[in-house]
C-alpha cells in the first residue's frame, strides 16, 4: 500500500515536470513567435496550450485520487496540495503564452517589437519560468526564493515598457493600435512572471510548510 | 511456540484430570455400592436375630442410620423406622421383597429423580416367614460430580496458569540457544542434534549465496568499468521513467549533478526532444533524436527494453555529435560553394557564347567577347586545378620528394613574381631576415608563400606594404607575412581557412581568386608538420605566422 503510494507520488512528480517543461516550451515558443515572427511556433504554442490543459486535468485527477485513497498527512499532504496549486498556475502560463502567440501576427504587421524592451521582458520571464520549474525539480529552496525576488525585475521592465509606449503614442498617434497590442502583450508577460513567482512560492511551501499567504 | 507448548501441556493436564475422575467414579462408586450392600446384609442379619429374640420390642431402642421395614409374609408393613407403618401400602410387588419371598433374600436399587439419589434395598425372609427390609440411600454420580465442581474448577484454572508459565519458560529455554546460533558460521554452533540438518543446509546455502554475490559484484564491476570508460552517456530507466542506472558521462553530457536516491530521469533534463525520446521508447519504438544543450549537439538513441511484448523500461545512449554536425554543416556549405563557384563562370561563358551564336554581337566586338569567355574559362580551370590540388593534399597523394629548401630564397623568388601585382596597387614589398634551410617540398612551400603574399597584396589598401620575414629561432624557423590591409573581423578569423569561405562574399569577382587559397596554405602547412597562426585587426592589417 505504502509502496504504491510512493509510486504514485513519483508519478505525480514526473507528470509535474513534464507539464512544467511544456510550459517552458509554450512561453519560449510564444516569445519566439512574437520576436521573430515565426508562424510555425505560433501554431505550436496553441497546440501546447491544449496539451497543458489536458495535463492539468490528469494531474488534478491523480491528486484527488491520492487525497481520497491514501489520506496523506504532513509533507506528503503539502506536496499534493501545492501540486494542485502549481498546476493551476502552470495552466494560466500556458493560456497566456497562447494569448501572446495569438497577438504576435498583429504586432508584427504593425511594425514589430523593436521599439520597446519586449525582448528583455520575454527573456526575464522565460528565465523566471525555467527557474521556478527548476526549483521544483531540484527541490531548491534558494532558487525558489530568488524567483520570487526576481518578480520585481520583471515588474520594473513592465513599467519602463509602459513609459516607452506612452512616449511612442505621444509622438506617433498613427501607431497607437500596435502600442495597445504591445502593452497587452507586456502585461501577459508580466502575469506569466507572477504565475512563475506563485509556483516558486508553492515550492517553498511544499519544502518548508511556510507560505507568505498563510500565516 | 509458547502457544503450542502451552496447548500441549494444558491438553495433557486436562486429559490426566479427566481420566482420574473417570477412574475414581468408575471404580470407587461400584466399590461403595458393594460395601453398602455388604453393610445392609450384615445389618439385616443382626436385626433378624434381634427380631427373632425380642419381636417387635427390639425396634423400640434400635438406633440405626438405615431405614428398616418389617413386613408380614403377605406384604403388610408391620414396622418402619422412618414412616408410620399403618399408612404404608402393601410391599409384595417390590422387586427385592418378591425375591426374598421366593429365594430367602433379594436386593434392588431404585433411583429417585427428584433428589438425585438412589436407594439400595436388601430384603431377608425371616424364619417365621416375615420379611425384613433394610435400605440406605446413596448420592448418584451426577450429584457427586456437581458437588466437586468448585474444586475441579480451581484445579483447572491452576492447571492453565501453571501450563502457561511452564510453556513460556520452556519455549524460552528451547529458543535461546537457537537464537544464539551464528548464521554466518552455522557449522560451528551445534546446539541441538536435531538442528544439524538445518544448520548444514544453511551453511551450504550461505556458500552458494556468497559465490553468487561475488559473481554479481564482479559482473557489476565489469559493467561499471565498461560504462564508466565510455565517453557516450548511458542511461537505463524503468517504465515510470525512474533512473535505474547511469554512467558519469551521461551526467556530464546532461550537465546534471549526481542524483541520490530514486529520481525520475526528467529531473536531469526535460527538453522537448529528450521527453520525446523517452516517451517513444517507452511506447516500444526505437528512436533517435538530436538535442541541443548550450552550444553542443547531442544525439539521443533510445531503445525500449521489452519483456515479452511488454515494455519494462528503456536504454538511452547519448552521443556528443557536435563535431560531426559541424563537419556535416561544412560539407553542405562546401558542396553549395563548389556548385556556386563552378556555375558562375559557366553561366557567364554560356551567356556570352549564346549571344555570339544568335548573332547579337557585332563582328568587331567578337574579340572582346571571346576574351571574356577565355577569362572565365581560365578562372574555371584555375578553380578546378585548385580543387584537384586540395583533394590530392587531402589524400596525401602528393609525391614525397623532400629536399633542402631555403625559405629566404623562395620568398625572394615569390616576391619577384608578384612585383607586377603589387605595383598595380602601389603596395610596397619588403623581405627581412636571414637564410633558413628546411626540409620540405619546394612546390608546396612555394604555393603556400605565394598564396599568402598574393592575399596580402589583394586585400591591401592603396600605398600599403607587405613585409615578409624569415627568422631562425633555435631549432624552429619562423616565416611571417605581415600586411597593412583591411584586416579580418574576429568573427571570421576562425573560418577563413575553410574552403570557399569568403569574408566579403559580394566582391569576390572583383578581387578574384578561387576562395581556396588559404585552404591550400593550411593543407600545405599541415603537410610539413608546421603550425600556422593568424592575428588580425580590422582596418589595420593581418599577420600570418608559420612555424616550421
Amino acid at each position: 500500500m505504502r509502496n504504491q503510494f510512493n509510486r504514485q507520488l513519483e508519478q505525480l512528480n514526473t507528470a509535474l515536470i513534464t507539464m512544467g517543461a511544456m510550459c517552458e516550451e509554450a512561453i519560449s515558443s510564444a516569445a519566439k513567435a512574437l520576436l521573430e515572427n515565426d508562424v510555425q511556433l505560433q501554431k505550436k504554442t496553441l497546440v501546447l496550450r491544449s496539451d497543458i490543459k489536458q495535463s492539468e486535468r490528469s494531474i488534478e485527477a491523480l491528486c484527488m485520487k491520492l487525497l481520497l485513497q491514501q489520506q496523506p498527512v504532513a509533507g506528503d499532504l503539502r506536496t499534493i496540495s501545492s501540486a494542485l496549486r502549481i498546476i493551476s498556475d502552470m495552466e494560466r502560463i500556458g493560456d497566456q503564452a497562447s494569448d501572446i502567440a495569438e497577438r504576435a501576427p498583429f504586432i508584427n504587421q504593425g511594425g514589430g517589437t523593436g521599439r520597446v524592451r519586449i525582448a528583455d521582458m520575454a527573456r526575464a520571464v522565460i528565465k523566471m519560468v525555467t527557474d521556478s520549474i527548476d526549483s521544483f525539480v531540484h527541490k531548491d529552496l534558494e532558487l525558489a526564493e530568488s524567483v520570487v525576488a526576481y518578480d520585481d525585475v520583471v515588474d520594473g521592465i513592465f513599467s519602463s515598457i509602459k513609459n516607452e509606449l506612452i512616449a511612442l503614442m505621444n509622438s506617433d498617434i498613427q501607431n497607437s493600435e500596435v502600442c495597445i497590442d504591445l502593452i497587452i502583450t507586456a502585461k501577459y508577460f508580466e502575469r506569466i512572471g507572477d504565475h512563475a513567482a506563485s509556483i516558486a512560492e508553492w515550492v517553498e511551501f511544499s519544502l518548508t510548510g511556510k507560505h507568505s499567504d498563510i500565516i | 511456540m509458547t502457544g503450542k507448548i502451552f496447548k500441549a501441556i494444558l491438553l495433557v493436564a486436562i486429559a490426566v484430570l479427566l481420566s482420574c475422575f473417570a477412574l475414581i467414579f468408575g471404580v470407587l462408586y461400584d466399590l461403595m455400592k458393594s460395601q453398602i450392600t455388604d453393610e445392609l446384609q450384615s445389618a439385616a442379619s443382626y436385626i433378624s436375630e434381634g427380631i427373632s429374640n425380642e419381636g417387635m420390642d427390639y425396634f423400640s431402642d434400635l438406633k440405626v442410620k438405615h431405614r428398616i421395614t418389617w413386613m408380614a409374609s403377605d406384604g403388610t408393613v408391620l414396622f418402619d423406622n422412618q414412616t408410620d407403618a399403618a399408612s404404608m401400602e402393601n410391599h409384595t410387588d417390590r422387586e427385592e421383597v418378591q425375591a426374598a419371598i421366593l429365594e430367602g433374600s433379594g436386593e434392588s436399587t431404585r433411583y429417585s429423580d427428584t433428589f438425585g439419589e438412589k436407594t439400595i434395598y436388601y430384603a431377608l425372609r425371616l424364619d417365621d416367614g416375615s420379611i425384613l427390609r433394610v435400605s440406605r440411600t446413596q448420592h448418584t454420580v451426577t450429584v457427586l460430580i456437581l458437588g466437586m465442581l468448585t474444586p475441579v474448577c480451581i484445579i483447572f484454572v491452576s492447571a492453565c496458569v501453571l501450563s502457561g508459565l511452564l510453556a513460556s519458560a520452556l519455549s524460552k529455554r528451547i529458543v535461546r540457544p537457537i537464537n544464539a546460533i551464528d548464521l554466518e558460521h552455522p557449522e560451528q554452533s551445534l546446539v541441538y542434534d536435531e538442528l544439524s540438518p538445518l544448520l548444514s543446509k544453511i551453511y551450504h546455502q550461505n556458500r552458494i549465496i556468497d559465490r553468487q554475490v561475488k559473481d554479481l559484484q564482479r559482473k557489476q564491476a565489469e559493467f561499471t568499468a565498461i560504462t564508466e570508460n565510455m565517453c557516450e552517456g548511458f542511461l537505463v530507466i524503468d517504465k515510470y521513467t525512474e533512473l535505474l542506472s547511469y554512467n558519469s558521462s551521461a551526467l556530464r553530457l546532461l550537465g546534471a549533478e549526481v542524483p541520490d536516491g530514486r529520481h525520475s530521469l526528467l529531473e536531469l533534463n526535460r527538453s522537448e526532444e529528450f521527453r520525446k525520446a523517452i516517451e517513444l521508447s517507452l511506447q516500444g519504438e526505437r528512436n533517435e533524436q538530436l538535442m541541443n544543450i548550450g552550444e553542443r549537439t547531442y544525439q539521443l538513441i533510445a531503445n525500449p527494453v521489452q519483456s515479452g511484448s511488454v515494455v519494462v523500461g528503456s536504454v538511452i545512449v547519448i552521443l556528443d555529435v557536435t563535431e560531426r554536425e559541424a563537419r556535416e554543416q561544412l560539407r553542405r556549405e562546401f558542396t553549395a560553394n563548389v556548385s556556386h563557384e563552378l556555375k558562375t563562370p559557366l553561366t557567364s561563358i554560356s551567356g556570352t557564347a549564346e549571344m555570339i551564336k544568335n548573332g547579337f554581337v557585332k563582328p568587331e566586338d567578337i574579340a572582346h567577347f571571346a576574351a571574356n569567355i577565355y577569362d572565365e574559362a581560365q578562372r574555371l580551370i584555375a578553380l578546378i586545378g585548385d580543387i584537384l590540388h586540395l583533394s590530392q593534399m587531402d589524400e596525401k597523394s602528393e609525391p614525397l620528394c623532400s629536399e633542402d629548401v631555403d625559405l629566404y630564397e623562395l620568398c625572394e623568388d615569390v616576391l619577384q613574381r608578384l612585383k607586377n601585382e603589387a605595383s598595380k596597387k602601389s603596395v610596397s614589398l619588403e623581405l627581412q631576415g636571414e637564410h633558413a634551410v628546411i626540409k620540405g617540398t619546394r612546390q608546396i612551400l612555394d604555393e603556400v608563400i605565394y598564396n599568402l603574399c598574393d592575399n596580402a597584396i589583394k586585400y591591401n589598401v592603396q600605398n600599403g606594404s607587405v613585409t615578409v620575414s624569415v627568422n631562425r629561432n633555435g631549432k624552429q624557423t619562423v616565416l611571417s607575412v605581415k600586411d597593412t590591409g583591411i584586416g579580418i573581423d574576429p568573427a571570421h578569423q576562425e573560418r577563413v581557412f575553410e574552403r570557399f569561405y569568403r569574408v566579403d562574399k559580394s566582391h569576390s569577382k572583383e578581387i578574384g581568386g578561387t576562395g581556396l587559397g588559404l585552404s591550400i596554405v593550411k593543407h600545405g602547412v599541415a603537410y610539413h608538420n608546421a603550425s600556422i597562426a593568424l592575428t588580425s585587426e580590422l582596418n589595420c592589417g593581418t599577420t600570418v605566422t608559420i612555424t616550421f
